[in-house]
């Protein structure tokens, strides 16, 4: 071992240039810090706030580039402004955006007291609502948001008391137990009321897709001019199957450290497997001029994503793309055609995605996104020419072994593999490329597990913990994730421990890195085994993480 | 040291059932500082802030605690059911345009000590006022008025770690100079049965006290940040030849007592003493010799008599006088070996929640604020304090900043200590090293594990 174990979580400058496992010069990433993005966010004030500006069109730059004269995309907005005129104003707004007082008033109140105090609403350990700037209920994690409208009232006149008698914005409100997190994105407010032990910014991260979520279905173009035609529209009718969405995205941001470490995941591959895959769609598409990107993925874990030149996606684009892919049966059994906004590539218009599964015995789902809007058919031939490809070379037993989580790869039982019996539990993320490893991948069957768990409940429950799952370490590591980012605070190293356990929680300019150790571990000992640890995720790299960035 | 008067936005008090009726809104509001706003801002605050409430209520069963702006921090806290302390606090903040420029956010205060202001205010207002349920609705307003403005003036943070946690600081005594003072006390409560003695200052620091930690903890503030500073300034304007010459003197009532009268300006305390079951009402009487400082409390029922007091006057006197004397010498002696001892540049602070005995490293010289612990470094130290559970029983947590700043946070049962160490190039072990030689320096026989 050339560096000592001393340098190891001391002097960070050195010892990056060394080792920074999964380090590449060109990222397939995006990989801008989503909470120094946030915390711009944080900052901006209100004035900077309301004038929501969407930035100029990728997609038409991408369309001029191309020269094609195709007709300028039309989207559903053809179909959903229909809508918009249809008649249906049931119901009144209840908003009141001047007296907050009146708004207390006794019928109204109870009503959302009786309904917040039953049992489909009682006792959940986070709430998630969000409804237009007029008051106007869209979406509740639990229950019917038609009972909601008083309490969508109540924060409607929150959020424009503080706006507009004060000129200031709502940021949160705390009790011991409870936090309540407000958003104002555009036309829409979001609120989170969470007993959980995430921070408000983690919180407001999850408010944050949550809308990304819905603009994905419309676009912020549609949605922004939805609302100024008509301040009182009801939202509802535009986002059916949307709110489906945006329940398995808040399990799944409950569950997966990806989001908490602004990563993604990627499917361990031998490095030939995955360049084999990576050809195979290079080779199939690289004729297909208007096709920007082409991702595969497979449990929510990236296999590999082709690019057009200069454009990256950024982690959270990918994530809502895995919440797309794993919510829906449909994709399963048949190829589907279907209008995606990524909301950080470009919010105001849709891509057009061929999504399809590689084979019925492989679980692999490509997606082939095309500023096209009538390229279904060459690109349904492109896949069926990538999955030949890919079955010739074996890169669907390869993606089979991973996702079965043979036992002989390495990957599959990373812990038993280092062989440091202290360490319980970790998670890495490579900061220049934004992917990330943790000890114990999420296999797709357990997912699946946890929505079935969930759908029992989502309430609160103390239960006497045995034996740590996963899921445990990361809800674990979320305190040291806030208090690593904190902005106005930051820490570069958290050494903890208790009789619990012991936890190191380390960021460098390359990497962070989160480790769970046996209970009252000795310091130098733990810097051993991170320094070990560093070692085998530096030797697996090329399997763990996607190490290039390759392009049509 | 952080101007709290300029960055607390507004400090109001109010009770929703003292106008429930529409337009009685002005009579829920009990308290408002500053003066300056007019009715309607007024108004428009408590709404929010009952709105606030109410929201919460909902989905929790605790009481709310923070509201959160962009720039504003409100900080609630219910003493009393009903009853709403709330103080706002401006934080600052940076725009875009601000951070592109460079533009620092400036020091912030933490929530964690507003917090520790609003309860403080309201334990003091309750041991000299008593509880506000047991004020009628016709002399609430005044009495919080009278209480609150001054009280709200007068205090200031040093920004300093002592102002993170609350607690006493204790005089270490050998056992013989201890002796003395317990028989002092012993033998003043035999000779008069009416008086009872509470606490024993010496300087700002306690060496004993009879109530119990809570009413404790608010008599030594009073103590310390508002009666003796006064004190302390009298005297050294009145030379320190005089002040030396007098025996001792009464303190509380301001005067002293000389004449009949001055009886009547005693000040009365609601707190519960050694036997009693719940609290009552008792005089307060404060003696000071030279450094020393002794507070009796007399129930009010007792029948007071000028010539007790000048009795008793005599009395302490002289033997305060060479009780005070001793302390002192033994101080000086203890002084010389500490500052040999304290060659060491890295801050630490002790605190015991079973005693609330705190103890710090020697405190910044004001002539050197290079010396000042950086306010990001408090407000880590405040977080540990603040989420001190998750180290369990005992535990251990070392944090390192971007600016080479190692913080490190033991706990062990319900004993807390904090080492702040700056230093490039170190690594973990050779910080937890200097913690362990500090901890045994300066803690000696206090046991933490893990080592």
């Amino acid at each position: 071992m050339a560096s000592t174990s001393q340098d190891t979580v001391s002097s960070k400058t050195q010892e990056n240039d060394d080792l920074e496992p999964g380090a590449c010069p060109e990222s397939i990433l995006n990989p801008a810090d989503t909470f120094e993005e946030f915390a711009s966010e944080m900052s901006s004030s209100l004035q900077e706030r309301n004038v929501l500006c969407t930035k100029s069109s990728t997609i038409s730059e991408i369309q001029s580039e191309i020269a094609e004269s195709i007709a300028e995309i039309k989207m559903r907005a053809t179909k959903s402004s229909d809508d918009l005129q249809s008649k249906d104003e049931s119901m009144s707004a209840s908003a009141s955006s001047s007296n907050l007082l009146e708004q207390d008033g006794d019928e109204t109140d109870d009503e959302k007291d009786n309904y917040l105090q039953s049992p489909e609403l009682v006792n959940k350990e986070k709430h998630v609502f969000i409804l237009s700037s007029a008051g106007k209920p869209i979406y509740s994690r639990y229950g019917n948001e038609d009972k909601l409208a008083g309490l969508c009232g109540v924060i409607q006149a929150l959020v424009s008391v503080v706006e507009e008698q004060n000129q200031d914005i709502l940021r949160s409100i705390t009790t011991k137990d409870c936090k309540a997190v407000f958003l104002v994105k555009g036309p829409l407010i979001l609120v989170a009321v969470s007993k959980s032990n995430e921070s408000e910014t983690q919180l407001v991260l999850q408010l944050t897709y949550a809308f990304n979520q819905i603009v994905s279905v419309l676009t912020l173009t549609q949605l922004n001019r939805i609302f100024e035609q008509r301040r009182n529209y009801d939202l509802r009718r535009l986002l059916s199957g949307a709110e489906r969405l945006i329940d398995h995205l808040l399990i799944f941001m409950e569950k997966d450290p990806a989001f908490l470490l602004g990563a993604v995941r990627c499917l361990p591959l031998p490095e030939k497997a995955r360049e084999n895959i990576t050809n195979a769609i290079t080779s199939t598409c690289n004729k297909i001029r208007d096709l920007v990107f082409a991702i595969m993925i497979a449990g929510n874990q990236l296999i590999t994503l082709v690019r057009m030149k200069k454009y990256t996606l950024h982690p959270s684009d990918i994530h809502l793309l895995f919440n797309l892919v794993r919510s829906s049966e449909s994709f399963k059994t048949a190829e589907s055609w279907t209008p995606i906004c990524l909301p950080k590539f470009d919010a105001t218009g849709f891509l057009h995605g061929h999504v399809s599964y590689i084979s019925e015995d492989c679980q692999a789902c490509l997606l082939l996104l095309t500023v096209q809007r009538d390229a279904f058919f060459p690109l349904s031939q492109a896949k069926h020419t990538i999955a030949d490809k890919m079955r010739r070379s074996n890169c669907l037993i390869a993606i089979n072994e991973a996702l079965n989580r043979n036992e002989n790869l390495p990957t599959t039982n990373p812990l038993k593999h280092i062989a440091i019996p202290e360490i319980r539990h970790f998670m890495y993320k490579c900061k220049s490329t934004a992917q990330l490893f943790t000890s114990d991948p999420i296999s797709l069957d357990r997912l699946q597990d946890y929505r079935l768990r969930h759908k029992e409940g989502g309430d609160i429950c103390v239960k006497k913990i045995e034996k740590l799952s996963d899921i445990d370490y990361v809800r674990n590591y979320r305190e040291f994730v806030s208090k690593i980012h904190c902005t106005s605070t930051p820490a570069k190293l958290i050494f903890r421990s208790n009789s619990n356990d012991t936890v190191l929680a380390w960021v460098t300019n390359g990497f962070e890195l989160y480790v769970t150790f046996d209970p009252l571990m000795e310091k130098d000992q733990a810097i051993k085994a991170v320094d070990r640890l560093l070692r085998w995720i530096k030797n697996e790299e090329q399997r763990i993480f996607i190490m290039n960035a390759p392009t049509f | 040291m952080i101007d709290v008067k300029s960055r607390i936005s507004s400090f109001f008090i109010f009770n929703s059932n003292f106008g429930p009726k529409e337009g009685e809104e002005l009579k829920r509001i009990l308290f408002f500082h500053p003066s300056q706003p007019g009715p309607d801002a007024r108004k428009m605050q408590v709404g929010l802030c009952e709105a606030v409430v109410k929201f919460m209520s909902t989905f929790s069963s605790e009481p709310c605690e923070a509201l959160q702006t962009q720039t504003k921090r409100y900080i609630f806290y219910q003493p009393e059911k009903g009853y709403w302390m709330v103080l706002v606090v401006r934080i600052p903040y940076t725009t875009k345009a601000l951070s592109a420029i460079g533009e620092s956010k400036g020091e912030v205060i933490e929530p964690s000590v507003m917090h520790d202001l609003l309860v403080s205010s309201y334990k003091m207002f309750r041991m000299f006022r008593g509880p506000f349920k047991d004020i009628s609705c016709s002399e609430i307003y005044d009495t919080c008025e009278q209480f609150f403005t001054p009280y709200i003036s007068s205090r200031n943070l040093t920004n300093d770690i002592s102002d993170i946690i609350q607690g006493i600081n204790y005089l270490p005594l050998d056992k013989n100079s201890f002796f003395k003072v317990m028989c002092f006390i012993d033998l003043l409560e035999i000779n008069y049965p009416d008086f009872k003695c509470v606490s024993f200052v010496f300087n700002d620091q306690l060496i004993w006290n009879s109530l119990s930690k809570d009413d404790m903890l608010t008599l030594y503030q009073y103590l310390v940040q508002t009666l003796l500073p006064k004190e302390v300034e009298k005297e050294i304007q009145g030379g320190a030849v005089t002040a030396a010459q007098r025996l001792g003197r009464f303190i509380s009532p301001p005067e002293g007592i000389q004449i009949k009268e001055d009886l009547e300006r005693l000040a009365k305390l609601h707190l519960m003493r050694e036997d009693d079951s719940e609290t009552r009402e008792y005089y307060l009487i404060v003696y000071r010799t030279l450094s020393a400082t002794v507070c009796f409390t007399v129930d009010v029922n007792t029948n007071l008599q000028l010539e007790a007091f000048k009795s008793l006057d005599a009395f302490i006197g002289p033997q305060l006088s060479n009780i005070a004397s001793a302390i002192n010498e033994q101080c000086t002696i203890h002084a010389l070996q500490t500052a040999q001892l304290a060659t060491s540049e890295h801050k630490f602070m002790y605190f015991n929640r079973l005693n609330l005995a705190f103890k710090t490293s020697p405190p910044i010289n004001k002539l050197h604020p290079s010396m000042a612990i950086k306010p990001e470094v408090l407000s880590i130290i405040s977080e540990i304090h603040e989420g001190r559970k998750s180290l369990g029983n005992y535990g251990e947590v070392i944090i390192k900043t971007p600016d080479e700043y190692w913080i490190t946070g033991k706990s062990s049962n319900e004993r807390e200590f904090y080492v702040i160490i700056q230093e490039k190039n170190a690594n973990l072990k050779e910080i937890a090293d200097e913690v362990k030689r500090i901890c045994e320096a300066q803690m000696k026989g206090i046991f933490f594990y893990p080592m």
